[in-house]
């Protein structure tokens, strides 16, 4: 890790229906962490994202991606939406989805070719989904959607990545298989930012963090902040989890 | 068949075509709610261009409805935007109120204009052939070809340009915005794309049927198919099915066409969502039965595994101590025989080793809902498929 800064967040504030869900909220994000954000539900993570990604508008604030703004800076940017957020019955396959994580390097009206095509194929390959490239979503287990999702991800061969509970119902198997990818994209100097609820595996797992509900409680690397404190502070109950050093 | 007649087979499958378009993606993203509010809040827009171009045809009358009928979307979603009600409700608020004053408009001026609501909501397909195009005292055929004719040609051309952005915008608006597609420019298209078809449409056809030629088609075909092209394709070839038999059919009834092209494509929905292979209901019933046996066999096969006893496996017993009725114990039977996994000696039941290795997998699939190995089981027993 270096000391460059790649995402940057200014007093931001959220609201939906005038109804602000983020106050306030001062974030910086390192180069090359690997980071989990953690808070209740409704805590504003999804929100957080969201409003990165400049899918929501603001209300106050600013955010910048390497010194410069979101807009400007998309290509450098990869994003899995909490799997809740799109309608799996859509009639598309799996290999087709993954497919649309190239459409942003494509710009308007341009189609995938062959080199798209290529660059699908090797990310199902990394995510163990070669074999279900013609399943229609629908027909794929929970597991298995988020590993297309994930792959999408992947294709997009961003510096950035923003996952919204990437973990969200997978078995062992899975979850492993996707941790080992995330560490590895760390490992080429990917930033990597996970919405996480499993407060247990925060330390095996991250080595950065941020605590978060409507305010940011605090952010920094785990080994320094992830405690007691924190975690009462943000989930309102007198919260013990044992982090084994 | 003479020229009219082919005339108005013609209108009506253009304007089939141009309705299934917008229609499949208004039925993905679960808006057909908003075609009904489109083709009625329209009118409006109808009345005050008619007032200035006196021709139902003109391109600035078909602008100034379009216009409304995006006003009309506008307006819904600034209504469900301040949380009070949901969207159906600020559906339901906003085309009534432009329809009123769309008809209010019309009976006060009753006396000068020609327009009357009925027209307006059902169309009158049969006249369309005789309200002919000229340029330069040359017939070119009817206005409402025309008309609609290049509405579809637009569509079609924005189809082929921007389907991966619709794609994309309607499975996943969020990553369409992150990576630069505006869904709000996106969604705007679509919306102007409907209500300009709506309104091309009307003169020819009335609002009514435009709703359900954009509604069934792709309602249907959305049953059938697991393919977004394949999903088009279909609703093209349903919508304009039941444009040509609906017209038959209205000439053997002697009734209106809009009218039995509508009950056709009621019929047509119906008989795909009862007979549908695998979202029809007849599929899905069937499916639940056939779960419900074979988790039959699974406890009896189970059963079988857990006791060594032969008393324990007489068929007779079986009825009595699996508490099945007769016919049930049979298909259960019956099955198992089938697929090799009993075999019955002097009325004593015992497994095979297919059985054996099949129920052993089953139960580990069912405790570690791990897949893998049952991939090829899949193909005969529903109860592997999720
Ligand atoms: N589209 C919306 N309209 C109105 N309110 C919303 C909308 N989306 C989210 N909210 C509200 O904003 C707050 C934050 O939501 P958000 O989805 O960011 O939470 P989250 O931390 O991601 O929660 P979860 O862990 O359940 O995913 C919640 O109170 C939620 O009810
Ligand atoms: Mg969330």
């Amino acid at each position: 890790m270096n000391n460059k800064i790649a995402v940057q967040v200014d007093d931001l504030t959220v609201a939906y229906n005038y109804k602000p869900v983020l106050w306030d909220i001062d974030l910086e994000i390192p180069e090359g962490v690997l980071m989990a954000i953690v808070g209740p539900n409704g805590a504003g993570k999804s929100t957080l994202i969201k409003s990165i990604l400049g899918i929501l508008n603001p209300i106050a604030g600013s955010v910048s991606i390497y010194g410069k703004s979101y807009k400007k800076q998309r290509s450098l940017v990869a994003y899995v939406p909490q799997k809740g957020s799109v309608d799996w019955d859509f009639p598309t396959t799996a290999l087709d989805v993954v497919m649309m994580g190239t459409y942003g390097s494509l710009g308007w009206i341009k189609r995938p070719r062959q080199k798209e095509k290529k660059a699908t194929l090797e990310a199902l390959e990394k995510v163990g989904m070669l074999p279900f490239k013609n399943r229609q979503i629908s027909q794929l287990s929970g597991g298995q959607q988020q590993r297309i999702f994930l792959a999408r991800a992947l294709v997009q061969d961003a510096a950035i990545y923003f996952m919204d509970e990437p973990f969200q119902g997978v078995d062992a198997t899975t979850e492993i298989a996707i941790i080992n990818i995330l560490k590895e994209l760390r490992k080429v100097g990917k930033t990597v930012v996970v919405v996480h609820h499993d407060l247990q595996t925060v330390p095996e797992y991250f080595d950065w963090v941020t605590f978060l509900n409507v305010k940011k409680i605090a952010t920094g690397p785990v080994k320094d902040i992830f405690n007691d404190d924190n975690l009462t502070k943000t989930y309102g109950i007198n919260y013990k989890v044992s982090i084994q050093e | 068949m003479s020229s009219a007649q082919f005339e108005i087979q013609l209108i009506a499958s253009l304007v089939a075509i141009a309705c299934a378009i917008p229609g499949t993606f208004l039925v993905l993203r679960k808006m057909a709610m908003i075609s009904d509010a489109i083709s009625h809040s329209i009118l409006p827009g109808i009345v005050v261009g008619f007032f200035i171009t006196q021709d139902l045809n003109s391109p600035l009358l078909i602008l100034l409805a379009a216009i409304t009928g995006v006003i009309t979307v506008v307006l819904v979603e600034y209504i469900q935007k301040t949380g009070l009600v949901k969207e159906d409700t600020a559906i339901g608020l906003v085309f009534p109120v432009l329809f009123s004053v769309g008809v209010i408009m019309i009976a006060k001026n009753a006396n000068d204009v020609h327009l009357d609501v009925d027209a307006v909501l059902l169309g009158e397909l049969a006249f369309a052939p005789f309200d002919r195009l000229l340029i330069s005292e040359v017939d070119v055929g009817p206005k409402s070809l025309w008309v609609i004719g290049i509405i579809l040609m637009i569509t079609i051309t924005l189809l082929i340009a921007f389907f991966k952005e619709l794609k994309l915008s309607t499975f996943d608006k969020g990553l369409a915005a992150s990576l630069g597609f505006s869904p709000a420019i996106i969604h705007y298209g679509l919306m102007s794309v409907s209500s300009i078809t709506t309104v091309g449409a009307f003169d020819a056809v009335g609002a009514i049927l435009v709703v359900a030629l954009m509604i069934a088609p792709s309602a249907s075909a959305y049953l059938l198919t697991k393919n977004l092209k394949k999903m088009l394709f279909l609703s093209i070839v349903f919508g304009v099915f039941s444009a040509i038999s609906g017209y038959w059919f209205a000439n053997w009834l002697d009734a209106s066409i809009a009218g039995s092209i509508t009950t056709l494509l009621g019929l047509l929905f119906l008989a795909i969502y009862l007979f549908a292979p695998n979202k029809g209901i007849i599929a899905v019933l069937y499916r639940e039965k056939q779960q419900r046996t074979e988790v039959s066999l699974l406890t009896f096969l189970l059963h079988l595994k857990n006791h060594d006893e032969v008393s324990e496996r007489h068929v007779n017993h079986l009825n009595e101590h699996i508490n099945w009725q007769k016919v049930r114990a049979k298909t259960v039977l019956d099955l198992a025989i089938k697929n090799n996994m009993i075999v019955i000696d002097n009325n004593i039941v015992s497994l095979t080793s297919k059985g054996n290795t099949f129920t052993s997998q089953a139960i580990d699939y069912i405790i570690t809902n791990e897949d893998a190995q049952i991939e090829d089981m899949k193909d005969d027993f529903f109860l592997f498929r999720g």
